[in-house]
């Protein structure tokens, strides 16, 4: 992993069209500021993390018989 | 026009054009780019969403509304332009399914839900309060007590 020490208000590019920007360092908390093409999906880590996780595991849990269970009236 | 798809689960399946959906950017963290989307028995609560390319790629799905009638998908202006939807009324929804062997263990994915609208879909994150492993009947629960 590429590390990179930046205060605030310094900018990391990657490529020529995403720039993340320190914003503001407090105590433990990084507040980060990102500029991407609209295109580039941007999520929280951990949140993409479970959802990821949830629909591997959708994929696998799934028995057959689901078919048959009717909706709610 | 029919396309033919292979799936580990069903085998060897003829999908009406109609019922195919693009996935422009995957489901997150799974991929695909292609599904068809299944009713295998009329009446049933449940569907399933059959990557096109990739036989070994279902995932259950349903209508969350039935569940949770007081389910609400917000998204911001920002997304909504990106994924092409500018009437919420215009873009169905649908959850993804954790299936069990029991009705009462089958959970729901409300954090992340997908919108479709025009045959395209996406897996948005859901702005408005909500868990991606909700019990599916604890809706119907709440809204009889």
């Amino acid at each position: 992993m590429l590390t990179i020490t930046r205060k605030p208000g310094e900018k990391i590019m990657i490529g020529d069209d995403v720039v993340i920007e320190i914003v503001e360092v407090a105590g433990n908390t990084v507040r980060v500021g990102i500029t991407a093409p609209r295109e580039r999906l941007i999520y929280r880590e951990e949140l993409w993390e479970r959802v990821r996780r949830e629909n591997e595991e959708a994929a696998l849990s799934a028995p057959d018989q689901l078919d048959g269970l009717a909706k709610p009236s | 026009m029919e396309q033919t798809v292979h799936s580990t689960r069903f085998g060897e399946l003829d999908v009406p054009e109609e019922a195919l959906i693009e996935f422009p950017d995957g489901l997150i963290g799974v991929g695909g780019r292609r599904f068809a989307l299944l009713t295998r028995e009329e009446n049933s609560a449940f569907q399933w969403l059959q990557e096109t390319a990739r036989e070994e790629l279902a995932l259950p799905v349903t209508d969350p509304f039935p569940f949770f009638p007081d389910y609400e998908v917000r998204i911001s202006d920002a997304e909504a332009e990106r994924i092409g939807i500018s009437d919420p009324a215009e873009a169905e929804v649908l959850v993804i399914v954790r299936a069990a062997e029991k009705l009462e263990d089958f959970s729901v994915n409300l954090l992340a839900p997908l919108l479709i609208c025009r045959g395209v879909g996406h897996q948005v994150i859901n702005e408005a309060p909500a868990q991606v492993r909700v019990p599916l009947l604890s809706g119907l629960a709440e809204s009889a007590s």
